[in-house]
């Protein structure tokens, strides 16, 4: 019969100890998203309703709602997305299905992964000098979109490489030794067996465009304009930007205001991403490996 | 299956395009000084009633910002605190663009004091102490002022940010054309973030445009240079220049204005334009009446 020694109660002991640690840590981690969420709603949800979803800001900014700016974000991230998911899918599906490990495709990679760490003013200045400039788009939702899409093409291009990679190696060899092309192959089997994981890139990518505001107010996002956006080379307010505005730059805006542009701004990323997360589950749901 | 990952951002398009009527329109840009934004806002917001077929869309980042874009011919109006500097306008020459000057309204730099802070004067020479680069004032007691709840009695100088025009005015009107900022300023990169600072912080000294007053902070009273005849910044002290530290605000237009751009600052010059500044605490050009 198994008797515990002392060694073995004090490992027992560092054992346990140790996933206290772990767990302190975990605990410690989810405290500030508690904390900013609670001061969100605790300070912005009186001023939210229908109305300051729908009404324009009046009074220089200090009373009214937000509607300008929730469409102007809608605009930004639907035109961002418009952009860079068949363009990252594209890329990723030609990295991890067609190209060779070599010297090319390493530098590509390492491309890629030094375009995610430009950081967003960058991203903001090049933006500037290549659509509102260069190429004439002036400042516009166009200028705009398309600095947001480059900024979070990285994102799209390894998560949906990543998944892609998931599919087992011998779902392809069984597809091809039945003689399907390489197209068939991703078309039919790669793609549908992975598509939860891309939609994962897509909702990391809304989440953050949603709430960038360097590569916009450079290029297309302006702090006040009385017209809603009707197309692509309009300018238009933003959700973030105008939070910028409300809780640094005009006097006399109330204390809740800018929280409720907070809630806002969350709110809606947190919508995408659970609307797109249902849908994943939905998707994992009928998988069959 | 890539039908239904398009569906979200189509639908929001659909959805954004639907709830605006389509409708001829003109757009006005207008960008520039962080001084003028509110102004400037104010002024679009309430340009709506006047002629609603023309947005005027208004964006900040300092005077030096709106003057730039003044070069590049991206704005049709810039928004500046200063005047513009002669490199500017050979820039702006250079690309085929003649900024022409307007002054819309006077800004009265007033300091910010903590409200526990006993000074209620500042001669122009303490602030030249307090600022200027080997200025002798670093603690409040050097200026023989005693500010309770501030630990060592170390002034925090609370400055803008270098393209700032109230930062180039500050300088050339307190510390002289020459003049330097001493270094270890606070670099603030908003008008009311200044305020915002010194409200929270006792050993606080900040300038920033009168319009950014709260009822939780002191406004210095300015001397040029004997105390007792300190003038309070106030819209009458500034449009008269009676204050020491008052500076016009400009809106540069590309020449001669034209159309939809001058009609604007017709208005903006209008009894119903200069009262909305006056409103939002600067000074207009000339007296107005308001209701």
């Amino acid at each position: 019969m198994f008797r515990e020694t002392a060694l073995n109660v004090r490992d027992k002991k560092v054992q346990g100890l140790f996933r206290l640690l772990f767990l302190t840590m975990t605990l410690l981690l989810i405290l500030p998203v508690l904390v900013i969420l609670g001061m969100l709603i605790y300070k912005g949800g009186p001023v939210l309703s229908i109305d300051f979803l729908f009404t324009a800001p009046t009074d220089g900014m200090t009373a009214g709602g937000v509607f300008p700016a929730l469409l102007g974000t809608v605009w930004l991230v639907g035109v961002a997305l418009l952009v860079s998911v068949p363009i990252g899918i594209a890329a990723a599906i030609y990295l991890s299905e067609y190209a060779s490990d070599n010297w090319f495709t390493r530098i590509i990679n390492l491309a890629i992964i030094n375009l995610a760490g430009v950081p967003s003013i960058v991203h903001a200045l090049f933006g500037v000098g290549a659509f509102v400039v260069f190429f004439g788009f002036g400042t516009s939702i166009l200028a705009a979109s398309l600095t947001l899409a480059i900024m979070t093409l990285p994102v799209v291009i390894v998560s949906t490489r990543e998944s892609l990679m998931a599919v087992p190696q011998a779902f392809r060899e069984a597809c091809w030794s039945m003689g399907a092309t390489r197209w068939q192959t991703i078309r039919r089997v790669v793609l549908p067996n992975s598509v939860s994981g891309i939609l994962t890139g897509v909702i990391l990518e809304v989440s953050r465009t949603t709430g960038e505001t360097a590569p916009i107010m450079f290029t297309g996002a302006v702090f006040f304009t009385p017209f809603l956006p009707q197309g692509v080379f309009d300018q238009t307010m933003a959700l973030s930007l105008h939070l910028f505005v409300v809780a640094t730059q005009v006097p006399g805006v109330p204390d809740e205001l800018p929280y409720g542009v907070a809630l806002v701004l969350i709110g809606m990323v947190l919508l995408m991403n659970s609307i797109s997360i249902a849908f994943r589950m939905y998707l994992r749901g009928r998988k069959k490996w | 299956m890539k039908l239904s990952r398009l569906t979200l951002p189509v639908v929001c398009l659909s959805a954004a395009l639907l709830s605006s009527a389509v409708v001829a329109r003109t757009e006005i840009q207008n960008k520039g000084s962080d001084t003028l934004v509110n102004v400037a806002q104010a002024w679009a917001e309430a340009y709506q009633t006047v002629e609603p077929d023309v947005a005027v869309a208004v964006s900040g980042g300092g005077s030096g910002t709106g003057i730039a874009a003044m070069i590049n011919g991206t704005v049709d109006i810039a928004n500046a605190s200063r005047q513009i500097k002669s490199k500017e306008s050979d820039m702006a020459a250079k690309n085929g663009i003649e900024p022409l000057e307007h002054i819309v309204g006077y800004d009265a730099l007033a300091v910010y004091l903590h409200g526990d802070n006993p000074a209620n004067t500042m001669t122009i020479e303490q602030l030249r102490d307090i600022y200027g680069r080997g200025g002798k004032a670093t603690r409040w007691t050097d200026l023989g002022i005693e500010v309770p709840g501030c630990k060592n009695q170390q002034i925090v100088v609370v400055s803008r940010q270098n393209n700032s025009g109230t930062y180039a005015y500050f300088k050339d009107a307190v510390l002289g054309k020459k003049g330097k900022y001493r270094q270890g300023t606070l670099d603030m990169h908003g008008s009311k973030d200044v305020v915002d600072l010194v409200e929270k912080t006792p050993c606080a000294i900040g300038y920033s445009g009168l319009a950014y007053a709260t009822d939780h902070v002191k406004l210095a009273c300015i001397a040029a240079s004997d105390p007792a005849t300190c003038v309070s910044p106030s819209p009458a002290t500034a449009s008269d220049s009676s204050y020491p530290i008052a500076r016009p605000l400009f809106m540069y237009t590309n020449g001669e204005p034209q159309g939809h751009i001058k009609q604007y600052l017709d208005w903006v010059m209008s009894d119903t334009g200069q009262c909305i500044i006056q409103e939002k605490g600067y000074a207009p050009v000339r007296r107005v009446s308001c209701q």
